[in-house]
């Protein structure tokens, strides 16, 4: 990121929070990037959020921290916030505003492109289909992910998901070809720890020179988070539908991104929405995970698997709520499995991939994967049920039927579910795995698959 | 004596069937254990075959791990070296644009910058910087701009101009290095694309 | 005169201009050096308030303001069917021969083509007197539509002169001129309307056509009529989508105009593929032929969103005045509610709950209200109606936010859906216990003639032993199942068989998303004598062990799937085979 020349204005008439308020500012757009310069010559990025009547109001990224009425000045650069990009960002590691963090010099710029970037048209979308095999079986064989789709990890604080997005950054392929692929991962406020994790195991299976990082760790500026998600996003359309690459990208952890956001709405002093987050959450939050996709007549895609931490583990606050009506679906890690160390402690009941129809199926997985899956959801829920009753009546309440769905509930998390963080099974694999679970059940309880494939795939046991 | 020999005849019976099982039960757990040691015979192969898998998989993590950190070391080194050269190039520029002499071209274009300067802040009312160099130069030329001063203090720059409105709130900074800073990126782009490396 | 100002403040979507004491509220404005679209919202003194229809990044106070004299309206004319627009009618593929694969600013296009040419058919000829509304010739649209070219709502009507012959035209042809009070008016084959100026009609009729959507849980338990109003709140992956999908896919209107508002994009793009390869299950020609699709993703600009719902209603209105049936599915309104939220914000008004303006529940009122079976104005005589479904997106699923609580009182079905059925998958996940239809009295009469005299009372049989399951599961949930009685497990039993066989519908199974009535009848017979006989077999002193045995059970459960549309006769002999095995089970009892 570098500023350019522009006027700079030094009667600064308030600050506040992450906001400096500019006074007789005579040349400023709106969205304008701004460099700000402290009495000590210290050097700060921000945006501007209004302006108009002679005055500027800037969202410093960098925090205001530090800043003082006299002397600070805000230069207006004359354009908005660019992200230099080339094929050598590859193997990078950036910091939270998309400036150099790994002692190499700035990359030598193909292009500028505006961190925001513009809505994809849909009528020039391509309907994600293909099929990724993640080599995880509860995702492949239930909440299945497809090129382009955006699918986030709805976890809570504690849990193993960090785990499992590398995993599916180390695995993650397309079954039968060899199109070149990227993972662009974003650190938004988490630890070091945790950013230090993801790029050890990128480095360890070797697909560090075919990555990005973008890091904003817990000790960052807050602000910057905004800015973090763009950076990367920018970088990854710019390699997907440019470079022809398939480019996943994993954003941890957005609930750090939506809390600056709300840090930014209360300064403004905005009419808050629900627990304090501004009215238009929903729409910033589209702004970032609409970027992903396909496009027509264009080679590469964004997938992106944002990974969001709930507060209090409950699904209904805004910022799960929200995101999860703009993503195609969710993964939701529960706290019950992950206390038992079940590994990935994936909530099967409330995840869900809406683009699995289209991604599975003859032709790119097997023809009946859809219908196997739908029973083993069907069993499985129904033997969640019968715990439940187990735990009031005891197992000598039970029919002989409710205790089969036992056995499916014990197969379904002992062997499907569960596997080591750097297994990878095949989709065959996965499939077999699910009719092992069908095929606890006797025949007349299976009511969502055809009969063919019923004769074909079922094994008494 | 009758009930002896029935009692012996009784006991011989079960040592008979004592033996029998006994029999019976060794070929049992000889059929049994030569069960076990069949059976183990594959699960030893597995995990023998497990082992040699793993330490196989391990073998490709290590050397795919080699294999990339040790490309993007080449890349990286390649990018420092880059970086360097277009350091070297560009320190021979500025020294060359330092020692250029002043010329009517100069003059021209120090017009410019104060054109520009002026215009972007929307007012002549204002109080024009250079070095020491160029004072001479932008005074000869401010007479055109009404209300326009020079600064007695002069600033260190290749040349080219700083902008102030006289009440301080404004500033344009349109000196040369500036102007260079400004463009960087793209000479950058220019100077790499002629090492023919980058892109 | 067109106002001329220039911009003073920017703050995301609204701008404030100076200068524009000509401006008028609700016109269209061209804003900024890149002449972005925009709309007066408030005017005080001489500062107009715009909320602006594109990104607003780089825009700058001073840059020009030019009012267009006009409120923001779409075009109407042949060449609307097949499209799909963003919020303020712009067609999405023109935007992408100016900007490519993502949405520019600033540019400029028609909603049609105006140069193609339509076979002109006149049905008036030089010398009649014609009225607002009345019809002045027909255009074949597309395969399905038949276009009625319309002499506009808001013309004076006049002597007809210079109508041209039959023969084919392009949109900016004059077909005819019409003569009043020495006023001379040209007629062309489209006209433009004020997009939140609902357009008139002659009467209104009550909805007593049922709209049948080919979704069981919908036309047999939860109705809406052709005319009616509806609303599918849900949260997240509750199948909202799914749903409209479905609606808009099978429902037995002429024209469908589906509003993606503030919603997915690849959504919108899954209709453009799918709809072209499906088939009109009436009609056997691609839905895409009588589809209207308006975009205006979450993620495209939030003023446009506000504008999206008034361009759907209005094409919606327009089609209905040439007789039409047309059904509007917009989602989601909760959406559209939060642009409203952002620019009250903006405009800083006093909020009401949850931040939403005062104003929500009269234009959430106002909207649904533009729903009904009419009479158009002028002749001929055309029927038509306009059916509204919008989607709600309740925050936290929660029913009691004011979206839904204010959209609760403007509709008259409300299909709710539940995350819990959801999660176990059971589809369309619309709870039976929270939904109502408010049509139901009126649409029984269409089932009676149309289909069967006692289609009321099998439906009302049917949902009693739902209503009794649901009461029952209490007990369950205390005691276990055991502790019930056979008679109360029978209804346990048919309750899971109302589930699975009629109420869950598979929508990606070939045969099953979509039902016709006739299959849905016999379905819901075929379940409601399956209780009857079962009671009946208890009493002869069957145990429920032998009724679940019976193999009938799991052919009823997928016949749903099993039996085609075109083959609901095979349905009469199950119910042949349903009396066979119920007969021996009681016969076996007896026999012991």
């Amino acid at each position: 990121m570098t500023a350019e020349g522009g006027v700079q204005y030094s009667k600064i008439a308030e600050i506040k929070g992450p906001l400096v308020v500019v006074d007789d500012v005579e040349n400023a757009a709106f969205d304008e990037l701004v460099e700000i310069e402290t009495k000590e010559g210290e050097r700060r990025l921000g945006k501007v959020l209004e302006v108009g009547n002679g005055k500027a109001i800037v969202q410093v990224f960098e925090g205001t921290t530090g800043l003082s009425i006299s002397g600070t000045s805000a230069k207006f650069v004359g354009k908005l916030m660019e992200m230099p990009v080339s094929k050598e960002v590859l193997g990078r590691v950036f910091d939270g505003l998309g400036r150099p963090k790994d002692g190499l010099p700035d990359p030598i710029a193909d292009k500028f492109i505006d961190i925001n970037g513009e809505p994809m048209n849909p009528e020039q979308r391509e309907y994600p289909k293909d099929f990724i095999q993640t080599g995880v079986s509860v995702i492949d064989g239930m909440i299945t992910l497809v090129r382009g789709q955006k699918l986030p990890i709805f976890s809570g604080s504690g849990m193993s998901h960090n785990i499992l997005a590398a995993q599916i950054a180390r695995q993650a392929n397309v079954v039968g070809t060899k199109d070149d692929f990227a993972v662009v991962f974003a650190a938004i406020g988490v630890q070091y720890s945790e950013a230090e994790y993801f790029r050890r195991s990128l480095e360890e299976s070797g697909a560090l020179k075919r990555s990005v990082l973008f890091l904003n760790t817990a000790d960052d500026p807050a602000i910057e988070r905004i800015i973090t998600p763009r950076v990367a996003l920018t970088v990854a359309e710019y390699l997907a539908f440019d470079l022809g690459m398939h480019v996943l990208v994993i954003l941890t952890d957005m609930t750090n991104y939506a809390e600056a956001l709300r840090e930014i709405s209360a300064a403004r002093e905005e009419v808050p929405g629900r627990k304090g987050y501004p009215g238009y959450l929903y729409t910033d939050l589209s702004t970032i995970y609409e970027r992903a996709g396909k496009l027509n007549g264009r080679k590469g895609s964004v997938t992106q698997v944002p990974i969001l931490s709930m507060p209090s583990d409950d699904i209904t606050h805004p910022i799960p709520d929200l995101t999860g009506y703009i993503t195609e679906g969710q993964v939701v890690l529960g706290r019950d499995l992950f206390r038992q160390g079940v590994y990935p402690p994936i909530n099967i009941l409330m995840s869900l991939s809406r683009l699995m129809k289209d991604g599975i199926g003859a032709g790119s997985t097997r023809e009946d994967h859809s219908e196997v899956s739908n029973q083993v959801y069907d069993a499985y829920s129904r033997a969640q049920e019968v715990r439940a009753l187990a735990g009031i009546v005891g197992k000598a309440g039970l029919t002989d039927i409710d205790l089969k769905y036992m056995d499916v509930g014990d197969v379904f998390e002992k062997e499907f579910l569960t596997q080591a963080t750097d297994e990878n099974r095949t989709i065959e694999e996965t499939l077999n795995l699910l009719w092992k679970i069908v095929s606890k059940l006797p025949k007349n309880e299976i009511t969502k698959i055809k009969d063919k494939y019923i004769d074909q795939y079922y094994r008494e046991n | 004596m009758l009930s002896d020999s029935l009692l012996a005849k009784s006991i011989d019976k079960i040592l008979e069937k004592t033996e029998k099982e006994i029999l019976i039960n060794l070929e049992n757990s000889f059929s049994t254990a030569k069960q076990t040691l069949d059976d183990s015979i594959p699960k030893l192969e597995q995990e023998f075959e497990k082992i040699i898998s793993d330490g196989k998989k391990e073998a490709e993590k290590i050397e795919k791990q080699i294999i990339g950190s040790s490309d993007l070391e080449v890349r990286n080194k390649q990018l420092l070296a880059l970086e360097m050269a277009i350091g070297e190039v560009f320190t021979k520029a500025l020294d060359q644009i330092a020692n250029t002499k002043h010329n009517e071209d100069y003059s021209n274009l120090i017009k410019t910058l104060l054109d520009e300067s002026t215009k972007i802040l929307g007012t002549t009312k204002v109080i024009v910087y250079t070095n020491s160099k160029d004072k001479d130069l932008v005074q000869s030329l401010l007479s055109k701009y009404t209300g326009a001063e020079l600064s007695s203090q002069s600033i260190n720059c290749l040349g080219g101009v700083i902008v102030k409105s006289k009440d301080g709130a404004m500033k344009f900074d349109n000196t040369i290095d500036a102007r260079i800073q400004r463009l960087k990126p793209l000479i950058r782009k220019q100077i790499s694309s002629k090492f023919g490396v980058g892109n | 005169m067109a106002a001329k100002g220039r911009i003073v403040w920017v703050s995301g979507p609204a701008v404030k201009a100076d200068g524009m004491s000509d401006a008028k509220m609700y016109e269209t404005v061209v804003v900024g050096n890149s002449k972005l679209v925009g709309e007066v919202i408030r005017l005080t003194g001489d500062v107009a308030f715009i909320q602006v229809y594109e990104s607003t990044s780089g825009l700058k106070p001073g840059e020009p303001v030019i009012g267009t004299g006009n409120p923001l309206s779409v075009l109407l004319g042949p060449g609307i069917i097949g499209q799909i627009y963003d919020g303020i009618q712009r067609p999405l593929k023109e935007l992408s021969k100016a900007s490519g694969s993502f949405i520019g600013r600033g540019i400029t296009t028609t909603p049609v083509d105006m140069i193609k040419k339509y076979h002109f058919v006149p049905t008036v000829s030089n010398g009649d007197v014609v009225a607002a509304g009345n019809v002045i010739g027909t255009v074949q649209e597309t395969d399905l539509i038949v276009h009625s070219i319309l002499v506009p709502p808001d013309h004076t009507g006049g002597k007809i002169s210079n109508m041209v012959s039959e023969g084919d035209y392009n949109l900016e042809t004059v077909l005819a001129t019409t003569e009043k009070d020495g006023q001379k008016i040209p007629l062309k084959m489209y006209h433009r309307w004020p997009v939140r100026k609902p357009r008139p009609y002659k009467n209104r009729y009550d909805p007593t056509v049922p709209l049948l959507t080919g979704q069981r849980v919908i036309d047999t338990f939860f109705p809406i009529a052709k005319g009616g109003t509806g609303s599918i709140p849900g949260a997240f992956g509750t199948g909202k989508t799914v749903t409209l999908h479905q609606i808009a896919k099978w429902a037995d209107s002429q024209v469908v105009v589906y509003i993606g508002c503030g919603e997915r994009g690849n959504e919108m793009t899954e209709v453009l593929v799918e709809f072209p390869h499906l088939k009109d299950p009436r009609s056997g020609k691609p839905l895409m032929d009588r589809t209207v699709l308006v975009a205006n993703t979450s993620n495209m600009p939030v003023a446009a969103r506000e504008a999206s719902i008034y361009t759907g209603v209005t094409i919606a209105e327009y089609y209905r005045d040439m007789g039409y049936d047309v059904v509007l599915v917009a989602d989601s309104t909760s959406r559209w509610a939060e642009s409203l939220r952002e620019m009250s914000g903006r405009l800083e008004e006093m909020p009401a709950e949850e931040g939403y303006p005062s104003y929500l529940a009269s234009r959430l009122a106002e909207f649904y209200e533009r729903a009904g079976r009419v009479r158009a104005i002028g002749s001929p005589d055309r029927d038509g109606s306009v059916t509204l479904v919008g989607a709600v997106s309740p925050s936290g699923g929660d029913f009691t936010e004011p979206v839904t609580t204010h959209t609760m009182r403007f509709i008259k079905t409300f299909w709710a859906l539940d995350a819990k059925l959801a999660y176990s998958r059971h589809y369309p996940s619309i709870n039976w216990m929270n939904s109502y239809s408010g049509y139901l009295g009126d649409i029984a009469k269409w089932w009676g003639e149309n289909i069967n005299p006692d289609w009321l009372s099998l439906r009302s049989e049917a949902y009693g032993v739902l209503q009794r399951e649901d009461t029952l599961k209490e007990i369950v949930r205390l005691l276990g199942p055991e502790a019930l009685p056979d008679e109360e497990k029978l209804i346990l039993e048919v309750a899971r068989m109302l589930k699975i066989g009629l109420l869950q519908q598979n929508s990606f199974d070939d045969v099953d998303t979509y039902c016709s009535p006739q299959k849905q009848y016999k379905l819901l017979k075929l379940l409601v004598e399956f209780y009857r006989r079962g009671q009946h077999a208890l009493k002869e002193g069957a145990s429920l062990a032998d009724i679940r045995a019976m193999s009938i059970v799991s052919t009823l459960l997928k016949a749903r799937m099993d039996i085609k549309d075109n083959e609901i006769s095979k349905l009469d002999q199950l119910d042949i085979d349903m009396k066979e095995q119920f007969k021996s089970i009681i016969g076996v009892k007896i026999t012991n």
